[in-house]
C-alpha cells in the first residue's frame, strides 16, 4: 500500500470552494436586488448556498481530522497559524470602525454642536446593560477557560457544563444587546454617532453570534467524544475567536460607551 | 355554584392535572436520557473521567506519527534532520523508502548553489563538489 512519505495533508478534490463562490456571488448581488428592487429570492438563494457549503466543508473537516487522522502535528500548527491570522484580519476591520469612531468624535464638526455626544443625542448610562453586558463577556471568558482546563484534564462532564455555561452567557449577551437596540433612544440615522455606535456594535454583535455558534458546535463535538485530552484544535480556535470577541467589547465600551457618552 | 357548572370546573381541574402531570413526565425522560448521553461513557474510553486521550482514539496517519515519536523515531520527516559531520567515520545519514534519494548538498552554509545527487543504497557516497559522506538507510513507513 503507498503510503505519504510526509506529514501534511494533501486535501481530496472538493466542490464546497465553488459553491462558497457562487453562493457570496449570489448573497452580494442578491443585495444589490434587495435594495433596488426589493426582491430577496436572490439574496435568500445565497445565503442558503452558503450556509450549505459551511456545513459540509466543515463536516468533511471534521471528517478527515477527528475520523480519518490526517491532523498530524505539523497540520495542526498550519491550522493554528491559519486561525491565527484569520483574528488578526478581524482584528484590522475593528480598528477601522474603532479609527471612524476616533475620527469623529475627537473633533467633532460644527454641524453636531463641536461637541461629543453630539446636540440632540441622548447616550445609553454605560453604567446600567452596557456594564452588565461587560460582566457577562468577561464571565464567559473565565468559563471558556475552565472548559479548556477540563478537556485537558479528561474531566468530560465538566467540559460540558462550562462550555455550555459559555454559550448560555454568549446568548444572554446577544438577547441583552437586542433590547438595547429596541430601546435605544437614538438610531442608525441620527447622525455620525447613529452610525459609529450601530456599525461598530452591530458588527461586534454579529462576532458575539458567530462566536456562539462555533462553541456550540464545540460542545456538539464535545459530546460526540470528538475532542481528546491532547487534540482539541477545533475548540481552542473557538476559545480563541470568543477571547477576541470579548477584548473588542472591552474596547467598545471604553471608547463608545464611556469615553463617549 | 350550579351542578352544571362545578361539573364543568371539575373536568377542567382533572385536564390541567392530568397535561400537567404529561408535561412532568416528557421533562423528566428528556432531562434523563439527555443525562444518559452526557454521562453515559462507553467501556472504550479508559481515561478518569470520560476523556479519550490521543493513545485511545488517534487514528489513521496522526496515530502513525504519534505512535513512531513514543518510540524515538521520525519516519515522517517531522523534526530537523539530525546534524552529521559528513566525514568518513560519521557519514550524513540519510533515511529512505526506497533504495535511492535525491539528496542537496550545501556544501557551505549560505551557498544558494545546491549540489543535487542521487544517493543509492550500499556504500557510502560523496558529494561531487565538497566530498562530504553520505549513507542511505532503508527504513519503513509505518502501517
Amino acid at each position: 500500500m503507498a503510503h505519504q512519505a510526509h506529514a501534511y495533508h494533501m486535501v481530496d478534490p472538493s466542490p464546497w470552494p465553488l459553491t462558497g463562490a457562487v453562493g457570496a456571488l449570489l448573497l452580494t448581488s442578491g443585495l444589490a436586488i434587495w435594495f433596488h428592487f426589493h426582491s430577496i429570492t436572490l439574496m435568500t438563494l445565497g445565503l442558503m448556498l452558503l450556509f450549505l457549503t459551511m456545513y459540509q466543508w466543515w463536516r468533511d473537516i471534521i471528517r478527515e481530522g477527528t475520523f480519518q487522522g490526517h491532523h498530524t502535528p505539523p497540520v495542526q500548527k498550519g491550522l493554528r497559524y491559519g486561525m491565527i491570522l484569520f483574528i488578526t484580519s478581524e482584528v484590522f476591520f475593528f480598528l477601522g470602525f474603532f479609527w471612524a469612531f476616533y475620527h469623529s468624535s475627537l473633533a467633532p464638526t460644527p454641524e453636531l454642536g463641536g461637541c461629543w455626544p453630539p446636540t440632540g443625542v441622548t447616550t445609553l448610562d454605560p453604567f446600567e446593560v452596557p456594564l452588565l453586558n461587560t460582566a457577562v463577556l468577561l464571565a464567559s471568558g473565565v468559563t471558556v477557560t475552565w472548559a479548556h482546563h477540563s478537556l485537558m484534564e479528561n474531566n468530560r462532564k465538566q467540559a460540558i457544563q462550562s462550555l455550555t455555561l459559555t454559550i448560555l452567557l454568549g446568548l444572554y449577551f446577544t438577547t441583552l444587546q437586542a433590547t438595547e437596540y429596541y430601546e435605544a433612544p437614538f438610531t442608525i440615522a441620527d447622525g455620525v454617532y447613529g452610525s459609529t455606535f450601530f456599525v461598530a456594535t452591530g458588527f461586534h454583535g454579529l462576532h458575539v453570534i458567530i462566536g456562539s455558534s462555533f462553541l456550540a458546535i464545540c460542545l456538539l463535538r464535545q459530546i460526540q467524544y470528538h475532542f481528546t485530552s491532547e487534540h482539541h484544535f477545533g475548540f481552542e480556535a473557538a476559545a480563541w475567536y470568543w477571547h477576541f470577541v470579548d477584548v473588542v467589547w472591552l474596547f467598545l465600551y471604553v471608547s463608545i460607551y464611556w469615553w463617549g457618552s | 355554584m350550579s351542578g352544571a357548572c362545578s361539573a364543568h370546573t371539575l373536568k377542567a381541574q382533572v385536564d390541567v392535572e392530568m397535561a400537567s402531570k404529561i408535561l412532568l413526565r416528557a421533562c423528566r425522560v428528556t432531562l434523563m436520557r439527555r443525562q444518559h448521553v452526557l454521562l453515559r461513557t462507553p467501556q472504550r474510553v479508559m481515561s478518569a473521567k470520560g476523556i479519550p486521550t490521543d493513545e485511545e482514539q488517534a487514528a489513521g496517519l496522526e496515530r502513525r506519527v504519534l505512535q513512531a515519536m513514543k518510540k524515538g523515531q521520525d519516519p515522517y520527516s517531522i523534526l530537523k534532520p539530525k546534524e552529521y559531520t559528513g566525514t568518513r567515520d560519521d557519514p550524513h545519514i540519510v533515511p529512505s523508502i526506497n533504495n535511492k534519494r535525491l539528496v542537496g548538498c550545501l556544501c557551505e552554509e549560505d551557498n544558494t548553489a545546491i549540489v543535487w545527487f542521487w544517493l543509492h543504497e550500499g556504500n557510502p557516497q560523496r558529494c561531487p563538489s565538497c566530498g562530504s559522506h553520505y549513507e542511505l538507510v532503508h527504513h519503513e513507513l509505518p502501517h
